[in-house]
Formats: structure tokens, C-alpha cells, sequence
């Protein structure tokens, strides 16, 4: 089984309409959205959820209104300034250290499992497919990333190929998408912060000793920029596997809930057939 | 010289974990008393910073080695400053992979080339 990781550095270069373009064009292949954050796949890829697993995130804080003293103790301790008045607990404010359940003498405080949301899986045509949804104001971090990527391996039917779409940056939920991947498709634009994220980006993929390959998104916008991006792609090593001119049809695809590859008139489309034909004969070999 | 390899089980037949940060448990062994510990790892269920944990865990063992697949840039940073050295190991379990640790047959992970021109200095601040 091999695993292709899709991210960016900067946010909104791509990174998912080339995901579901990949998944709609890829065969025999399981999908992720672990850009869990914003996960927005599962309103492209046409899915029907078979299986909802609960999240445990972390733990938090909880008071046992019958034993507690409401001596204040906790409220002293509390960096987060979690404790409410009313000495319960705010369930967005509270980090789960447990510092409170230290200093409370009446042993009215324990940590309880924070239900930080849920991991699906889906059925695609030609697969699977999990995402995340996580509660409102939960954080995203690598762990419900590993989740998401596990909930694909338990299954018995293990996928020749499983397609990642990542989030933006290069912190955790990144790093844990990243981990075991076979290889990295990088999607960046033409701007400075496309090009400065892009190296930050690459920086953190040889990490992972991990052949990456780049893309620049939507590359007519600004020529001279795209041409920087190939300047220091070639002098680092990095092969630029396809450039994508701006097209209309994206915007139109997204409107409609469909990877734009489905657009035979679209040169966006046509570009990323042809990038992943590239990466589908790359993937083979490593 | 005391190993530690990243593993999916309690026991020298288990599968290596390809994940580093994240892996199960940390199968460490002793090779010249073959005395075999093995300690669950705490990063698995960390929401953040997995690979601090982990590393962290690992330098308080005091082993020598690590063997893993995959290790990201906060735990090879610990490992490195607490002088441990990195071994690349293979999809097998952790006896094979201690013999080709003994062979001399897998390869040092070390940190990747700094010098992407225009980035220098700004990793690892």
C-alpha cells in the first residue's frame, strides 16, 4: 500500500481541488481529509457515511456539585481562568492539566474525556473515504489526524493507494499527516507567501526523507513570481510536475460540488489529468 | 549499548512502528545483558506535540539508539542535543531489526541539508 500526501504551506493555493480531481481520476484508492481543521472533501466527493466513531481529544476538568466546598482553590489555580462563578467548569476555556484537581481538598474535581468530535468513514465510489468533524471551538491536532488515517488501515479491504489531503502550515496536524507518507504533492501560487511557504514546507518534508513534487497553482496570475518558484525549485531538487493556468471552471466546479477534471472544456481540468499522470507513474516506483 | 525501536507490541516479534511519535510502544533492549523493557509510549495519546513527548520519554531511558522509520524535526532535535544516534529501520520486526542493527546494515537518520538557499537560519531558531 502506498500513501500520497497532498499539502501547501500557505493555505488556499489548491490542495483540495487537486485532492478530488486525484480521487475522482485515481483507481483501487482510499481518500482522507486530514485537514481536520476545515475539512471540506466530504461536500465535493459524492459519499455516504457507513460508520461514526467518537473522538476522545484530551481530557477536561469537572466539579461534582454535591462535594464541592466552593472554596475558591481551584479558581486561584487555574491559568486558564476555566472556573466559572458559579464554580463549573468552561468547557472552551479549560486545557485539562488538572492543576485543580491537585489543590481541591474535598476531591470534588475530576478530568473526564472531552468529546472533541468525531471521525467518519464513508463509502466512494471505488473505495473509501474518512474525514473528521470536529466540535465547535475543538482543536484540531495530530492526533485525530492519526485517527483519520487508521480508521482507512483497520478496514480489512486495505487500498493499493491512499490519497491524503493535508492542511496548511507545518505544525502538528501537518507533521502527522505527513509521517509514513510515500510521497508529497506540494501545491503553491505564484505570490511571495506561496513561495515562502512552499520553502518552509519542503524544508520540513526532508525530514521525512520523502520525494516531493511541486506544483504551482493557477501559475499565469504572476510570471515572473512562478518563474522565482522554478528557480528555486531546480536549484533545491525539487521536480515542478505541472503548472495550472487560472481557469473560471474552478470557481464553476466548487459551485458545483464537483472535482473540475469532471469538465472536459476546462484547461485547469486537463492540466491535472496530466499531473496525475505524472504522479500515478511516480508513485509506482518508490 | 541500550537500543530503543519503535514498536507496534510488547516483544521482540512485534512489528517495528513506522511512526516514531505516535508508535505504540518503546521496545528498548540492553545488548550486552539482552535485558528487554518495555515502556508504553505517551505521545501516542498526547493531543500536541507527540514527538516531544516521546523524545523526551526516550533521552530519560537513557538509551543509545533509536531505531525507527519515520521521526519529524521536535524529536530529532531532542534526540540529536542528547547525543542519541538515529537508525533507519526496515518494515520487519524488532529481532530483525536488531540484527541488522549488529550486521552494521541500516542507515543513520540524520538532519536533512539545511542550505534551501534563501533558508538559512530560520529552521531550528
Amino acid at each position: 500500500m502506498k500513501q500520497i500526501v497532498v499539502i501547501s504551506g500557505k493555505g488556499g493555493t489548491g490542495k483540495t481541488t487537486l485532492t478530488s480531481s486525484f480521487a475522482y481520476l485515481a483507481k483501487n484508492r482510499d481518500i482522507a481529509d486530514c485537514d481536520v481543521e476545515a475539512p471540506n472533501l466530504n461536500l465535493i466527493l459524492d459519499n455516504t457515511p457507513m460508520k461514526r466513531e467518537l473522538y476522545i481529544g484530551g481530557k477536561i476538568a469537572y466539579i461534582d456539585k454535591e462535594k464541592c466546598i466552593e472554596c475558591g482553590k481551584c479558581k486561584s489555580v487555574c491559568r486558564f481562568d476555566a472556573v466559572k462563578d458559579n464554580f463549573q467548569i468552561n468547557d472552551i476555556k479549560c486545557e485539562g492539566c488538572g492543576a485543580c484537581v491537585e489543590v481541591c481538598p474535598n476531591e470534588a474535581i475530576k478530568l473526564i474525556d472531552d468529546e472533541t468530535g468525531d471521525v467518519i468513514i464513508s463509502s466512494i465510489e471505488g473505495g473509501k473515504f474518512s474525514y473528521a468533524q470536529l466540535r465547535i471551538g475543538a482543536d484540531g491536532a495530530g492526533k485525530v489526524v492519526t485517527k483519520v488515517r487508521q480508521s482507512l488501515m483497520e478496514d480489512e479491504n486495505k487500498p493499493e493507494l491512499i490519497i491524503i489531503d493535508g492542511s496548511p502550515g507545518i505544525g502538528c496536524v501537518v507533521i502527522s499527516s505527513l509521517t509514513g507518507c510515500n510521497m508529497a504533492v506540494v501545491v503553491t501560487e505564484p505570490t511571495q507567501s506561496g513561495l515562502e511557504d512552499l520553502m518552509r514546507v519542503l524544508n520540513l518534508v526532508d525530514y521525512f526523507r520523502m520525494k516531493a513534487y511541486v506544483v504551482v497553482n493557477k501559475f499565469d496570475i504572476n510570471l515572473e513570481k512562478t518563474k522565482e518558484i522554478e528557480d528555486f525549485c531546480s536549484k533545491n531538487n525539487f521536480e515542478v510536475v505541472g503548472k495550472i493556468p487560472f481557469d473560471p471552471y474552478v470557481n464553476k466546479a466548487i459551485k458545483e460540488s464537483k472535482p473540475v477534471v469532471q469538465f472536459d472544456e476546462s484547461i485547469a481540468g486537463r492540466e491535472i489529468k496530466r499531473i496525475w499522470n505524472i504522479i500515478n507513474e511516480k508513485i509506482k516506483e518508490v | 549499548m541500550k537500543v530503543c525501536f519503535s514498536s507496534e507490541g510488547r516483544n521482540l516479534d512485534s512489528q517495528l512502528d513506522p511512526r516514531f511519535g505516535r508508535c505504540k510502544y518503546f521496545v528498548i533492549v540492553d545488548t550486552k545483558t539482552n535485558d528487554i523493557k518495555v515502556v508504553e509510549n505517551e505521545g501516542l495519546v498526547s493531543e500536541h506535540g507527540a514527538g516531544v513527548s516521546a523524545a523526551n520519554l526516550v533521552v530519560d531511558e537513557g538509551v543509545d539508539v533509536v531505531v525507527t522509520r519515520n521521526i519529524g524535526p521536535n524529536s530529532m532535535k531532542i534526540l540529536t542535543n542528547a547525543k542519541i544516534t538515529i537508525y533507519e529501520g526496515k518494515a520487519d520486526t524488532i529481532n530483525s531489526n536488531l540484527e541488522l542493527l549488529k550486521q552494521d546494515k541500516l542507515n543513520e537518520i540524520k538532519e536533512p541539508r539545511k542550505a534551501h538557499s534563501g533558508l538559512q537560519n530560520r529552521w531550528g531558531r
